[in-house]
């Protein structure tokens, strides 16, 4: 790719990047969001048109190309958001939209490529499954051996590794090695710089719309890519103020849930937080974290066990009462659940404050008070955009989570419930959201925070606790926490 | 005074009490408000061009046959409130649908519920006794309770039984509308008439006129305050905030501690007391009776009018106008030119089509 420039209005997504990818070669794309990694490899795979540049792939220009005509190229692109149908096999999903299978399908015969290619690149995918029983990480083998079986020289590889565990992880960084060996060539999109560093040859970082830096992986370290990434050094640790905390907040006895699957199931869960004090969960995704915390918010009813806040019991209260008593929620989930990306700004600031003055007037809404409050958290969080009025999908993902943590955080809860508040965001904005978490705890506010990354646990928890299997360990002093043991709780095996 | 836009958004956040016609300049200039105001018209442009078609086709001119229509619609006092009565239903119901399209709701039992509400009306007004002022209210107020309850009836089997509001409400409409011709041809309908039909109500209990000596009546009134009322409602109330929630996101909506149920609930009352007060104001200032079929599709016509105002509540009046006038011309232009007057049909149709295109276009655009 040579030169490509890309302006949406007045913003320059990409102005004159150069990106070369050599056969077998694995080349991460770094960058924080908004630095335009997205728009290029949309140019890449034909899903916008460059205001100009050229694609040139395996010495043949390609021009107003589409998606269709990138993948018949030998261009593959897996998504974050994967295109697999839930009720279809591995096989349908695979024969779907895809001219070779034939106008007669060969289910078989597409079958056993399937298996041919699993076996080929260590992808352990079995084509008879319903895509709907399947992990994540599965999932996305399946995206990859649909890419594979069409024929993909070039693997477009967007974020790979934001929904997967630990184990997964290393299976896929194994598949781009198999991949490789094949003479594939990848493009690793990544924020994980450990993942970056160990899977790649040589990384292009992104910054602002243009190329910051190319280095050989050999010539990198974790330090000087990140400090590409920003321009700043983000290697200072976390400051956290002596910890003083004070009575207990929050109590949770024998929270149980027990039907639903097994990853949707919460055993005899008990703990407390204190305010003041910050319990970090880890654990690998699908545990039952996301249930711990829709039923600690009131989103789903508790069937077994008691929740309390400040001595009064909430375990039958609803969102609107417990949000009343001071307790905050963060769901992990911003594209339709924690924003509205078609709501402005302000809607979203004032999305779960509606019933309450200053923004309710009896049954009205105050719409003086919804500016006012919109233009305050605006100010406090750094909200970037040029009014209120703008819709919440046009802003970056660091500037949506700052309206979703300024609209939470500025309630001045008493007690802030996290659930993977970092996700997908570039370490800038994750920072700015631990920032304020550790204000808030400072400031006498009771945190949960529920993570799979467990750096992040490990940096910001007084108290480190771990969910596996729907159960949560005890939590322990951040003092007195055995890495080890962590791993082995995380596992299952402990 | 006029302000480049970027400078009008920034006084709109520097100024929240910024003079009326600032911020009038500025939702028109901003809002895709205006953007899907001319998509409409174009999109209605376009229907007649496509419309000319056929006509020319035919062997007539469509410029004289929508002269015909046109005069048909405007050509005198008559023919404008003969246009405004007929535009009245699809006001009140269109506003109900819009409100449901916002909260994510898709009711289609508009037939049923204006059905409903005629129904109620008419045997209230035929059988209550009392001061006829009184007896006229209480008619459109029973109209609206039944429209209500018709709705109602189909919001429950959506939220007990989870079976889609599309079918719930589609098909309680056959129900409503049989329920409305077993009342004619049994205890309500008119003896010896040989037509399914009540008796005519008292001149008393009808609607006023609004202008002597014309046939509009106050329906229209009510049809406008509704939609000036429906748009504060979507716009500036807390309810209003949780349809728009909901339509936004259903699991935003949980997060925020909107009550699917009780807000599902709540909107279909709403859309169905409007259908029902749509009814009761047909039968009692337009029909003065009950008559089978009177309704002639006003509940799906009302979708498409919905939907060509984006589901926009003041956006409805000018859709449903629209529709009002050219049913109005209709019948002059087949008179007049011989060109049947079937092709409004076609005209309403295309319009549809070609907006919904014009929006599934710009949505195509914004996604790249």
């Amino acid at each position: 790719m040579h030169g490509i420039v890309k302006n949406y209005g007045a913003v320059r997504a990409n102005r004159g990047v150069d990106l070369i990818v050599a056969e077998g070669r694995v080349v991460g794309l770094l960058g924080e969001n908004g630095s335009g990694k997205s728009t290029l490899m949309k140019v890449l795979f034909g899903m916008i048109r460059p205001d100009s540049g050229r694609v040139v792939f395996a010495g043949r220009v390609l021009t107003d190309h589409t998606p269709r005509m990138a993948i018949a190229a030998g261009i593959g692109m897996i998504h974050q958001h994967f295109t697999l149908v839930d009720a279809m096999t591995v096989t349908e999903n695979v024969m779907l939209g895809w001219n070779e299978a034939g106008g007669f399908l060969k289910p078989d015969r597409i079958a056993r490529k399937i298996e041919e290619a699993s076996r080929n690149y260590g992808l352990a995918v079995n084509p008879g499954d319903v895509v709907a029983n399947l992990s994540f990480g599965q999932r996305q083998r399946v995206e990859i051996v649909k890419a594979i079986l069409r024929g993909s020289k070039l693997l477009i590889l967007d974020e790979p590794t934001s929904n997967l565990s630990p184990p997964e992880v290393a299976g896929l960084l194994g598949v781009i090695r198999r991949l490789k060996e094949q003479g594939h060539s990848v493009v690793f999109i990544s924020h994980k710089l450990p993942e970056v560093m160990e899977i790649c040859d040589e990384v292009v970082v992104l910054r602002d719309g243009a190329v910051a830096g190319h280095v050989q992986i050999a010539d990198a370290t974790q330090e000087s890519l990140a400090r590409m990434m920003v321009e700043r050094d983000l290697s200072a640790p976390v400051l956290r103020k002596n910890h003083t905390p004070g009575a207990v907040v929050l109590t949770v006895e024998g929270l149980s849930r027990c039907d639903g699957p097994a990853g949707q199931q919460l055993h005899d869960i008990t703990f407390t937080v204190r305010a003041g004090e910050i319990l970090a969960v880890a654990g690998v995704d699908g545990n039952g974290q996301r249930e711990l915390l829709d039923c600690l918010a009131g989103i789903t009813a508790v069937k077994a066990g008691r929740i309390r806040l400040d001595g009064a019991d909430i375990t039958r209260k609803n969102v609107r009462q417990r949000l009343e008593l001071g307790l905050a929620f963060i769901p992990v989930d911003r594209a339709s659940t924690s924003l509205v990306p078609g709501f402005t700004i302000a809607d979203n600031l004032a999305m779960r404050d509606i019933d309450r003055p200053p923004l309710a007037t009896g049954p009205f809404l105050n719409a003086t008070a919804v500016r006012q409050m919109a233009r305050t958290r605006m100010a406090a969080c750094d909200i970037r955009a040029s009014n209120p009025d703008v819709p919440a999908s046009s802003l970056s993902g660091g500037n949506q989570q700052k309206i979703v943590i300024a609209r939470e955080i500025g309630r001045q809860p008493k007690v802030l419930l996290a659930f993977q508040p970092t996700w997908g965001l570039d370490p800038g904005a994750a920072r700015f959201v631990i920032d304020q978490i550790l204000l808030l705890r400072d400031a006498g506010a009771a945190v949960l925070y529920v993570s799979s990354e467990l750096g992040e646990v490990l940096t910001l928890g007084d108290q480190i606790a771990v969910m596996s299997g729907g159960r949560l360990s005890s939590p322990a002093p951040r003092g007195t926490v055995d890495v080890t043991r962590i791993g082995m709780l995380m596992a299952g095996a402990a | 005074m006029l302000l480049p836009d970027s400078a009008v958004q920034s006084r709109r956040v520097a100024e929240p009490y910024a003079a009326w016609n600032v911020r009038v300049r500025h939702h028109i200039g901003n809002s895709a408000g205006m953007q899907s105001a001319l998509r409409a018209i174009v999109a209605v442009l376009l229907a007649f061009l496509v419309t000319s078609i056929p006509i020319l086709m035919s062997g007539k001119s469509p410029l004289i046959a929508y002269w015909s229509l046109v005069n048909g619609a405007f050509g005198s006092l008559d023919h404008i409130a003969f246009a405004l009565n007929k535009s009245t239903p699809y006001i009140l119901i269109a506003v109900g649908i819009a409100l449901c399209f916002r909260a994510g709701i898709i009711n289609i039992g508009g037939e049923g519920q204006v059905a409903a509400g005629a129904l109620a009306a008419s045997w209230v007004a035929l059988n209550a006794i009392g001061p006829p002022f009184l007896v006229m209210i209480l008619a459109l107020a029973s109209g609206v309770a039944a429209g209500a309850i018709w709705a109602g009836l189909a919001a429950a089997i959506r939220l007990a039984r989870g079976v889609h509001e599309v079918l719930s409400t589609l098909l309680l409409n056959f129900v409503g509308v049989l329920v409305v011709s077993a009342a004619l041809n049994g205890a309500m309908g008119e003896q010896g008439s040989g037509f399914p039909q009540s008796p005519m109500f008292d001149d008393r209990v009808c609607l006023p006129k609004l202008l002597a000596g014309s046939d509009l009546h106050v329906g229209l009134v009510i049809a406008l305050i509704v939609a000036v009322i429906a748009q504060i409602l979507l716009w500036r109330t807390r309810f209003g905030f949780r349809l728009r929630l909901l339509g936004g996101s259903r699991s935003a909506a949980d997060y925020a501690g909107v009550s699917f149920a009780s807000t599902v609930m709540a909107v279909m009352l709403l859309s169905g007391g409007l259908a029902g007060l749509a009814g009761a104001t047909e039968v009692l200032g337009v029909h003065y009776r009950l008559i089978e079929g009177f309704s002639q599709g006003f509940g799906f016509t009302a979708v498409a009018v919905a939907l060509l105002g984006a589901a926009d509540p003041l956006a409805v009046v000018p859709a449903a106008l629209f529709f009002g006038f050219l049913q109005a011309g209709a019948l002059a232009m087949q008179r007049e030119v011989g060109v049947p007057s079937s092709l409004v049909f076609v005209i309403q149709g295309l319009s549809i089509v070609f907006a919904l295109s014009a929006m599934a276009l710009d949505r195509g655009r914004r996604r790249v």
